[in-house]
């Protein structure tokens, strides 16, 4: 199992290196640069001269390998918007992104578990297909629309909730619900057929044999069972909403990466969009190899394969 | 294709039904009533999108200001109402469903021949060939979606072939492990067997045996894909990235509703219910075809 663990954690090394060169490439291909969105106001000879003088001239691998001998050193450059260190700038905004990732997947659960578990006690009948299809409408909403829609009715026409980050923990439920809604469609589907799979299991006849409720025999037997890989399902939910919250952060403009990121392309930061998107593709990896260890080591089916 | 024989029916007259594969299939997607549903509207949203060019005039009527008509209330005259250029959002909106669904369907175009060109070859061959493709769709894979088409648009600029190409891109290592996943289930069945027995060459046994059997779950991940692609260009609209104003894509007039919204929500509100319905009809499309395609999934 150790062995599995290092493993999996060295083999992530050169993958991050190879998407940090494909990151680095791609923003590269931007046209325009630092030079034009900072100092707009130089003349085409001086803004030349300061290229020169940053390195912005060398060729792309050139510049790659020094932005990667600078991470090596811990410096992800200077982001020429805020006039500080990237990685900085990047860890101060990750927190809030961190928190609307979490509680998107717990609305996301508080939603998705009671009905993945009706809709696999009731299957086959108008409950379980409505579920389903409730599951599917939260798939289809645009999430920015969602959004929108909820500040427009909450905020706007209610004035119950703030429609931006103003500080208070009440900021922080309708970006929830807008990011957790979508994830809910999937998690109802997990649910329902990790239930269905456990809720005929023959321990469980045994248990309603012995008169247990059955309520008791679903939620203190079952869901158990259920639960892994609903939590598996929700970690890489978890992994997906660290990049996917780009557009939540843009409606209820949340201080989050997302948000820094698309600021840092307008004003074309390189350093602070190649930063951001390799960090935050890092830490969704991460999130997923974490979630696999998890899984391995919650499920002793899983843990004994890879202790063998 | 698969054909069977049906057994010998009530008529006396003996009769050899030839049931092929498609009619089985339409005949158990039949059963799911929302999945008809889905195709209808589907179908509908398409007949719009195709006649829009001949309904409306793009000129004078889908991106042509009238200031007189500005920020009217939905009526009689302008069914969705009117934005802050006068334009008539109804129009706009059949107008637009072209952009929104020609980029689903050509993003998902690039992935799926992209990617599952890939996938088959990694599949099928194994070994060295595999292990560096897959690889590469590892490096691919962890990048967050968004992102990676938000990276790509940023790159490449504002329009919809960028759009259609970044979208595709981001789709290309879903189809390879599903159709690699998919193909090693076949390659190793006793008539692929039988087909290199044959004297078949591999790109015959590649083509008309392997792919056949190999496209049910591409299609129900290609039709899914579809709506989810339209779903990622409308919020890379939304943001800037996308495709440039004044056309008429769904996302780009969500955004422009949204400096709006406390006063004519309208503007925020058809086009985004546009999206749903039609993200919402292709998933249940792709529903159904999940559940006619694997018997056991099937209820």
């Amino acid at each position: 199992m150790f062995r599995y663990v290092i493993k999996r954690c060295l083999l992530m090394i050169p993958i991050m290196i190879a998407v940090s060169f494909i990151v680095y490439f791609i923003i590269d291909l931007t046209p325009g640069d630092s030079v034009d969105a900072q100092y707009p106001e130089l003349t085409a000879t001086e803004k030349e001269e300061l290229r020169e003088e940053l390195g912005l001239n060398d060729s792309v691998v050139v510049r790659y390998a020094r932005y990667m001998a600078g991470v090596l050193r811990g410096d992800m450059g200077t982001s020429s918007t805020y006039n500080d260190s990237a990685f900085k700038i990047y860890m101060k905004r990750l927190p809030a992104t961190l928190e609307l990732a979490f509680w998107g997947i717990f609305v996301a659960m508080l939603i998705a578990i009671p009905f993945g578990i009706l809709a696999a006690r009731k299957q086959n009948t108008w409950i379980d297909s409505s579920s389903m299809f409730f599951g599917l409408l939260g798939l289809s909403i645009p999430n920015f629309w969602l959004g929108l829609m909820l500040i427009m009715v909450f905020s706007l026409q209610l004035g119950w909730l703030p429609s931006f980050a103003d500080g208070t923990w009440r900021s922080i439920i309708l970006p929830a619900i807008t990011i957790g809604t979508g994830q809910a469609a999937l998690l109802i589907r997990t649910t329902r057929s990790s239930m269905l799979e456990v809720i005929r299991q023959d321990y469980l006849r045994t248990a309603r044999a012995k008169g247990v409720s059955e309520r008791k025999v679903i939620y203190h037997h079952a869901l158990r069972n259920a639960l892994i890989p609903i939590i598996t399902a929700a970690g890489s939910q978890f992994s997906v909403s660290l990049g996917g919250a780009v557009v939540t952060e843009t409606v209820f403009a949340w201080p989050g990466v997302g948000r820094l990121i698309i600021d840092s392309i307008n004003t074309r930061d390189e350093a602070m969009v190649v930063g951001s998107i390799i960090l935050t593709t890092m830490l969704s990896s991460i999130v997923i190899l974490g979630v696999d260890i998890l899984y391995a080591f919650v499920d002793p089916r899983i843990k004994a394969r890879y202790s063998k | 294709m698969v054909k069977k024989q049906a057994a010998q029916t009530a008529n006396p007259k003996t009769e050899f039904q030839r049931i092929n594969y498609l009619s089985e299939l339409w005949r158990d997607f039949k059963k799911n009533k929302g999945a008809v549903i889905g195709l209808i509207v589907l179908c509908i949203i398409v007949f719009f999108a195709i006649l829009s060019e001949f309904m409306f005039d793009y000129e004078t009527q889908v991106i042509a200001i009238n200031v007189s008509e500005m920020l009217q209330w939905p009526s009689s005259k302008h069914l969705f109402g009117t934005d802050n250029f006068g334009r008539d959002i109804l129009i706009r909106l059949l107008y637009g469903a072209r952009y929104s669904l020609s980029i689903g369907v050509c993003s998902v175009a690039v992935s799926l021949l992209i990617g599952s060109s890939l996938g088959v070859i990694a599949g099928y061959f194994g070994g060295l060939v595999e292990t560096a493709i897959m690889r590469v769709m590892d490096v691919f894979s962890p990048i967050p979606s968004m992102l990676l088409a938000v990276c790509l648009t940023t790159a490449f600029g504002r329009g919809i072939v960028v759009l259609m190409v970044a979208i595709g891109v981001v789709g290309i290592p879903a189809f390879a492990q599903i159709a690699r996943a998919s193909v090693m289930t076949i390659r190793d069945q006793e008539y692929i067997e039988a087909a290199r027995a044959c004297g078949s060459r591999e790109i015959q046994i590649i083509l008309f045996h392997i792919i056949p059997n190999a496209l049910a779950p591409i299609m129900v991940q290609a039709t899914l894909r579809i709506a989810s692609a339209i779903g990622t260009a409308s919020a890379l609209t939304f943001l800037g990235l996308g495709v440039p104003t004044p056309m008429p894509e769904w996302g780009g007039m969500l955004s422009d509703g949204r400096n709006f919204i406390r006063d004519y929500s309208y503007m925020t509100l058809f086009p985004g219910l546009a999206i749903m319905i039609t993200v919402l009809s292709i998933n249940m499309i792709g529903d159904g075809l999940r559940d006619a395609m694997d018997p056991r999934l099937k209820r």
